[in-house]
């Protein structure tokens, strides 16, 4: 991995139009660090929820659970990509699955950014000052979403009103898996619990 | 097959030395419970242990037929509205009869009561009973002579058909009486000392929620006229507390504001700072044989600040500090001492609590345990401004439930008054208290600066020096880069 890797995230989010438009025909975007930057996502929301300032910190440590991040994160990454790849691949978007998946981890990166950092000082603030928190986290979210938009756009070659269009569409269609998944497994289920009473009636009958 | 053995000998062991043992310390009939900061109802010993019941056959003078209400008067006396017998038993504060007032001279006339539903005891022994079905407010003197009648009102404001069904009522220190009546939504009625209609006090609101608006909006006149109406409540019950503010409860399943402190002007002016509503359960079930908000039925104004309300849904008896915290909840539905069939009156005599069971004609007293007299005392010293000494008994509460979040912000807020504000950050943070919280922690933080000021001054200093070196540093070498690739 070299540092030229590394530094590639932080020019996307300030240029994000020259940025993204490198990563797609300069091919400047890798894998790797986009793994890096969820990886490093997953740690900073597992970090923030347990060790942030008590004064902003609302979870109940009872219910902590560093793998249900995965759920949070990792579940919604996934679906996104593929719920975009396959509204776009209908919609004439030049964008392949690992372009996406890459441009959509790119843009993470200022939440990256922001958690560790403020994670950190919300251990010192007071209730008044707690608000610059939380400006901050929702100012990253913002930078998220922009990023987000930008690297659709570039990514697919998309006007802008087309890429929000598609982006409401991807959500739908995230619905629409998750729902088709819940399909599937709760026919799953009912096909073990047949076959299982069926087996008990076997071995009841003698 | 040894140690089985040895577990039924020390069995045996155990349950005669516990047979020995006081029927005090037996287990109450209820599992007491507090609420945590996350709403969960955790398990607490109980503050209140029955003692006794009393009924009307133990008096010697014949079952209490549906009693309506009790009131322990401030000259020691307990009062039962017998309704069923129409007449009012008396007793002193050991549950001795005293006499029964069974009706009354009125000039000239024997009178009696009809159905009477609600009794206050003023601190001279006045007594106004709400004399239901006759519709009037009866005043006797302490002796049980007639000191006079209130009747139905006669205002501008009332309606031709206003009929006056006097259920609870209370009296404040002008002698101003504070009427509960059937039917009537306005509020409360409050007459002046000599029985003349003043007004109405205290409205509870009607908050229709937004699927009722829209199913109204779109619903035809026919319809809308069919409709069930979006009427206010009537408050269920009335006591007033030592400043002259009235407490009333009502029963209305979609509040969060059930118990109401309502002053003067007639606005509502209880504390709510506790983590949830002063509502009695915050945790039910929505639907079913158990489901459903606490139905609240009485209020008791207790010493320092506290009240305690009756919930007659789940016969459980919550107590609050003059703050709007939870402090402990007791009592239950059942057949055994110290739970109840239809509880409709509570009362303090000193530390003590009398509930009055209208469904079993009984009235059960209750006595605070170690854990809960602790709790009282504790309370009444933090009322009192004593924080420094309340502490002491804090730590008491603590030692028998290490889970009463209000100990824990009692203590720190003495320490914070104290300026350990180091202390009272631990305390706040095992109470959840954030808002005092932060009030430490601010302190601490300038104090902590304050103290290591040169420290921190130097730090910064030096930080701020060796990055201006070391931007100055790349600034040169990138410059000399460049100058030599241009060369």
């Amino acid at each position: 991995m070299k540092v030229e890797w590394l530094r590639f995230p932080l020019h996307v989010i300030v240029r994000p139009f020259d940025g993204f438009w490198d990563m797609k025909y300069e091919k400047k975007g890798k894998g790797l660090v986009a793994l890096l930057i969820l990886v490093l996502l997953i740690v900073a929301v597992i970090i923030q929820k347990q060790f942030s300032g008590f004064l902003v910190n609302f979870n109940d440590p009872r219910y902590l659970n560093s793998i249900d991040e995965f759920k949070y994160i990792l579940l919604p990454f996934i679906l996104w990509c593929l719920g975009n790849w396959s509204v776009t691949t209908l919609l004439d978007g030049e964008g392949r699955l690992k372009e996406i998946m890459i441009t959509t981890a790119y843009a993470l990166t200022p939440l990256v950014l922001v958690y560790y950092p403020t994670t950190l000082v919300s251990n010192f603030i007071t209730n008044e000052e707690s608000s610059f928190f939380y400006l901050l986290n929702s100012f990253a979210g913002l930078w998220f979403i922009w990023l987000l938009f930008v690297g659709m756009m570039t990514v697919h070659q998309y006007t802008a009103t087309k890429t929000i269009v598609t982006m409401l569409l991807t959500i739908v269609v995230m619905a629409i898996i998750v729902f088709l998944g819940m399909l599937v497994f709760s026919l799953i289920q009912q096909i073990i619990g047949f076959i299982y009473s069926i087996y008990y009636e076997l071995i009841f009958r003698n | 097959m040894r140690s089985r053995r040895m577990l039924i000998v020390l069995a045996a062991i155990v349950m005669l030395v516990s047979g020995a043992a006081p029927a005090y310390a037996a287990s109450a009939p209820y599992e007491s419970y507090n609420y945590n900061y996350w709403r969960d109802a955790v398990p607490s010993p109980e503050a209140y242990m029955p003692s006794r019941s009393i009924t009307g056959e133990t008096l010697g003078i014949g079952n209490f037929l549906e009693p309506s209400d009790m009131y322990a008067a401030a000259n020691g006396n307990v009062y039962v509205l017998d309704r069923g017998n129409n007449r009012i038993v008396v007793m002193d504060s050991g549950w001795k009869l005293k006499n029964v007032i069974a009706g009354f001279d009125n000039n000239g006339k024997q009178d009696g009561f009809n159905k009477p539903e609600g009794m206050f005891v003023a601190d001279d022994g006045t007594l106004y009973i709400a004399d239901t079905e006759n519709k009037r407010v009866v005043i006797l003197h302490s002796d049980g002579q007639l000191a006079g009648i209130v009747e139905k009102p006669k205002s501008d404001i009332l309606a031709s058909n206003f009929e006056f069904v006097p259920l609870k009522l209370t009296v404040d220190r002008a002698k101003r009486v504070y009427v509960v009546t059937r039917g009537v939504f306005e509020g409360i009625v409050q007459f002046d000392s000599d029985g003349t209609f003043i007004g109405f006090v205290g409205t509870n609101k009607v908050q229709p929620n937004a699927a009722d608006y829209a199913w109204r909006l779109y619903s035809t006149k026919a319809q809308r006229a069919k409709m069930v109406l979006f009427i206010p409540t009537e408050f269920s019950n009335v006591d007033i507390d030592s400043k002259g503010f009235v407490y009333a409860t009502n029963i209305d399943p979609g509040s969060d504001t059930p118990v109401k402190r309502i002053s003067p002007s007639g606005d509502d002016v209880l504390k709510r700072y506790g983590y949830f509503p002063v509502k009695g359960d915050i945790r039910y079930r929505q639907m079913g044989n158990d489901g459903g908000p606490s139905q609240l039925v009485d209020v008791k104004v207790r010493e320092a600040g506290m009240y305690s309300v009756l919930d007659s849904f789940r016969s459980r008896i919550f107590t609050y500090d003059e703050e709007g915290n939870l402090l402990y909840e007791f009592g239950g539905k059942g057949n055994q001492l110290g739970t109840f069939k239809l509880p409709v009156a509570i009362e303090a005599i000193g530390e003590r609590v009398a509930v009055l069971d209208q469904g079993r004609g009984r009235i059960v007293e209750f006595n605070p345990t170690a854990f809960g007299s602790a709790v009282n005392k504790a309370v009444a010293l933090h009322n009192d401004g004593q924080d420094q000494a309340a502490v002491e008994v804090w730590q008491q509460v603590l030692k028998l439930n290490s889970n009463y979040d209000i100990a824990y912000i009692g203590i720190g807020k003495s320490y914070l008054m104290e300026k350990r504000n180091k202390e009272a950050m631990t305390y706040f943070k095992l109470g959840l208290d954030r808002k005092d919280y932060s009030v430490a922690y601010k302190r601490y933080r300038r104090e902590v600066i304050k103290e290591h000021f040169g420290q921190t001054m130097t730090v910064i200093l030096v930080i701020a020096l060796a990055s201006w070196a070391a931007w100055v540093v790349v600034r040169y070498r990138r410059r000399r880069r460049l100058i030599s690739h241009e060369g």
